[in-house]
């Protein structure tokens, strides 16, 4: 037996065995039952208004993680400061802390016994059972996935770009929008794509944090929980996952289309 | 070289497959499924119960019986009603389920409120936290306000702010300040101590809270899981339960 | 008149310290010259306003634009110093022509014909749409210096812009450099390791080593009169100007400025600019006998005799500056002075001709 040819078939396993597994379960929600049942099920109130929710919510935290993360990455990913180290892991931790852990995490913060509670509902504003709980949830457990590409990709960039932009008049903003920023669109556009993932699955933080009531807190995840517990509710549940795949591989697809590099004008000349 | 690659690989499939188990316990131990009303006292008597380990998890009693229909597979299987193991042995699943206990719903508010009445539900501005319609805590609060006149009902509902998936979660909401009021069983009530008071039902209002638990079929050790079962009823985990607040089966 | 630049700077770097001070007259360059490291480019950042010197000054003529002992920092964007990196930075999502564009300070409209207009001048208007990375090192040398000038620079940096161009394409952009830099109305410092590209492109050079300057002049005077053997061993090439005839199957005839004619194995015609290494350079007595006619031979007189330890750089007026080593003895055995006249000897196939013009 040729030396290598043995690890070559079981890596070959290997992948074939991960790839199985992690596609199969995504099939199953669509071949467990007819697809007719499934569109029969999104007919539901209840399943239209939680896809909606999850809609707008996740699309008003991801439009706040951007708007706020990407200058703050750029600032993160070109000072270097005392502390940067501790800094940048302070922002990541939302990323392995367990959902429920960031509930509670919210609750102990935001919520009406929380630290900042009362300065909360002092300025007139209520978070728990209100839809911008569920977005205040959403920003905190997707704006890690987005920060630590940001931060990466504006890291990434060739920093004689920016200085090349300054000595041509540009400003730190124009240098900014102008240079970094189309430098950075690829991983810009992962992390939008990773951060939208992470927030249209949360879960266990908005359920602690926002409650769950049929349009206004209930997103479609929280939904699906709820249809699994009904009598004969698993068909719904089924066919919000289902669509909750669809949308989530088409945003998958659809960012990184836009981000991605266009195919290079012309190969180099030698 | 081979060879021991070829040792290690089939080493390491052995382990992984001594590391799936069957269903259910076997042999000396016990999976058991609860209501999340149920955990205080639960626990306390699985610890206690000779002659095996028994394992327990909590949860809205009708996630539980989902997970049993999906083929999940508890021991034993002690729900907040009498109507999910019924479904559930009428599928043919669990055997026949006996009742164990009885509870009541009460009002709960957190220590220092205003709150003292049924009535002040209705009011504008109340933040009214319940079970989801399909979970039993839910169920018998929808039985109850169905029991109001009309008027009365809308404007409770209409303070609903979240329908939670299993009680303790109400309970939660309830400590946390977050909400004014709760829908849950007097066991929570007496459990979460100092942190809520009650406001009683009124008796014509009470909706009859009864659990019932259930041996599932194909256990490991059936005769194992009906002694812990009637433990529930005669022995340690009744007591276990009138401790804890848990009234004797109607 | 536009004004002179000046910059004093006084900054630790890796392992020593820079402390430079210089001044640019309007439409002079300056080299910079020196081994890697020697801190070169570190002085053009600070120019450029890139990096701040521990203490330092920078004015371009009545404006400060750094003087750390006002707390007078301008950043690099309100300096204006058009900066040609070494790797050239161009914007790589950018088109060429937004590139150049990028500095110009014109209504949106006017933008592109601005920056097709610079390209023209560089003969690369044809890449105006195309993206860097489809470039040769060439063009892209080409469309770097164009998007610095683009901007209209008050003063023009240069970080070994030749550097990183293979040596064909390197002689057609040094002579196009030439053209540049002897239009330019505005100071210039370019930096670069390589001697013969500083006494080509440059009026004034400074040789640097390790922070500080070592000697600074006309290339002629330092390759003629070194202070150092550091100096002399780098101030290694001797550059004549003259007109080229190019005979073909034989070897080039340039009748140099001022007199004499050498040959060369090189082809080129018109104008050209003769380098030949010192040390190749033989001295003779005047009136030698006539040898093969692969040696090149121009009659001249010392200027300058400079011994440093057992070397002599001898310094001759062809009438053009050459230089030429010898050892200290032979110096004194030949008798060499200022005012002596002595024929100056090398062979053809050392002689290297850059076309000029």
């Amino acid at each position: 037996m040729r030396r290598g040819s043995w690890f070559a078939a079981l890596a070959t396993l290997a992948a074939v065995v991960a790839l199985a597994f992690l596609v199969v379960p995504v099939i199953a929600v669509f071949a467990n039952v007819g697809p007719w049942r499934l569109l029969d099920a999104l007919d539901e109130e209840s399943a239209r208004e939680a896809l909606w929710l999850s809609l707008r919510t996740t699309l008003l935290a991801l439009a706040i993680v951007i708007g706020v993360g990407t200058p703050a990455a750029y600032l993160l990913a070109s000072r270097e400061f005392r502390g940067r180290a501790l800094v940048l892991t302070a922002i990541e931790l939302p990323l392995v802390m367990p959902p429920a852990v960031a509930g509670i995490a919210l609750l102990a913060a935001f919520g009406p016994r929380g630290i900042f509670g009362p300065a909360i509902s002092g300025a007139g504003i209520e978070l728990v059972f209100q839809t911008a709980g569920v977005v205040v949830a959403l920003v905190f457990v997707s704006a890690p996935f987005f920060l630590r590409q940001a931060i990466a990709s504006f890291a990434a960039i060739d920093g004689r770009l920016l200085e090349a932009a300054r000595t041509l008049g540009a400003g730190p903003f124009r240098a900014f929008a102008t240079v970094a920023l189309p430098s950075a669109r690829t991983g810009l556009a992962s992390g939008l794509a990773l951060a939208w993932g992470r927030a249209l699955g949360e879960f266990g933080a908005t359920l602690l944090f926002a409650g769950s009531l049929q349009g206004v807190t209930q997103t479609a995840p929280l939904a699906i929980f709820a249809d699994f517990s009904r009598p004969a509710g698993f068909v719904s549940a089924l066919a919000l996952s289902a669509v909750l795949i669809l949308v989530s591989a088409a945003l998958l697809l659809g960012v990184k289309l836009l981000g991605g590099e266009r195919a290079l004008e012309g190969a180099p000349r030698p | 070289m081979t060879r021991r690659a070829l040792f290690g690989f089939a080493a390491l499939v052995t382990v992984l497959l001594a590391g799936c188990g069957g269903g259910g316990g076997s042999g000396g131990s016990l999976i058991v499924f609860g209501a999340s009303s149920l955990e205080e006292a639960m626990s306390e008597y699985a610890e206690s119960f000779r002659g095996a380990d028994v394992r327990t998890s909590f949860a809205g009693s009708d996630q539980l019986a989902a997970q049993i229909r999906q083929g999940g597979a508890p021991d034993v299987f002690a729900s907040a009603d009498t109507e999910y193991p019924a479904q559930l042995y009428k599928a043919g699943l669990v055997e026949k389920p006996k009742v164990f206990a009885a509870n009541e719903l009460v009002i709960a508010v957190p220590t220092g409120s205003q709150i003292s009445s049924l009535a002040d539900l209705a009011k504008p501005g109340i933040k009214l936290v319940i079970g989801d319609p399909s979970v039993p805590v839910g169920a018998y609060t929808r039985t109850v306000l169905a029991r109001l006149p009309g008027a009365e009902r809308r404007a409770i509902l209409a303070n609903v702010r979240s329908e939670e998936p299993e009680v303790s979660s109400v309970v939660a909401k309830l400590e946390q300040d977050a909400a004014d009021a709760g829908f849950v069983y007097v066991t929570d009530a007496k459990a979460a101590g100092s942190s809520v008071r009650t406001v009683a039902i009124a008796p014509r209002l009470q909706p009859d809270v009864a659990y019932a638990a259930a041996v599932v079929k194909g256990a490991g050790d059936p005769a194992l899981a009906r002694r812990f079962l009637d433990g529930l009823i005669h022995g340690e985990g009744a007591a276990d339960l009138r401790r804890a607040g848990f009234l004797p089966p109607p | 008149m536009s004004p002179a630049l000046e910059a004093h700077a006084s900054t630790p770097l890796r392992g020593f310290s820079l402390e430079v001070g210089l001044t640019v007259r309007p439409g002079e360059t300056l080299a910079l010259v020196g081994p890697s490291g020697a801190g070169k480019t570190s002085l053009l950042r600070v120019v450029a306003g890139l990096m701040a010197p521990r203490s330092g000054r920078v004015a371009l003529g009545e404006e400060t634009w750094l003087d750390t002992e006002r707390s007078i920092d301008l950043p690099a964007e309100r300096r204006r110093c058009g900066l040609v990196f070494q790797e050239y930075a161009l914007f790589p999502r950018m088109s060429v022509w937004r590139n150049v564009a990028y500095g110009v300070d014109r209504p949106h409209g006017q933008r592109r014909a601005a920056a097709v207009e610079m390209l023209e001048r560089f003969d690369v208007s044809g890449l105006a749409d195309s993206r860097p990375v489809s470039l040769s090192g060439g063009e892209r040398q080409r469309v770097a210096l164009a998007r610095a000038l683009a901007a209209q620079p008050r003063v023009l940096l240069l970080d070994e812009p030749l550097a990183a161009l293979d040596a064909a394409t390197r002689r057609g952009a040094l002579r196009e450099l030439r053209s540049v830099l002897g239009e330019l109305g505005v100071p210039a410092i370019l930096v670069t390791h390589s001697f013969e590209e500083a006494a080509l492109l440059a009026e004034r050079l400074a040789i640097v080593d390790r922070g500080a300057i070592v000697q600074a002049g006309s290339p002629a005077e330092v390759s003629a009169r070194p202070r150092s053997p550091f100096v002399a061993d780098f101030a290694g090439a001797v550059v004549l100007r003259g007109e080229a005839t190019s005979e073909p199957g034989e070897l080039t005839l340039v009748r140099l400025e001022g007199g004499g004619e050498v040959r060369s194995v090189d082809s080129a015609s018109g104008p050209v600019a003769v380098s030949v290494f010192p040390w190749e350079i033989l001295l003779e007595p005047p009136g030698g006998s006539p040898r093969d006619s692969v040696l090149n031979r121009v009659d001249g007189e010392v200027a300058s005799v400079t011994t440093i330890g057992n070397r002599a750089r001898i310094g001759v007026s062809v009438p053009q500056p050459l230089s030429t080593e010898v050892t200290a003895h032979s110096a004194a055995a030949m008798g060499l002075r200022p005012g002596k006249r002595v024929t100056a000897a090398w062979k053809a196939s050392a002689t290297r001709l850059i076309p000029l013009g």
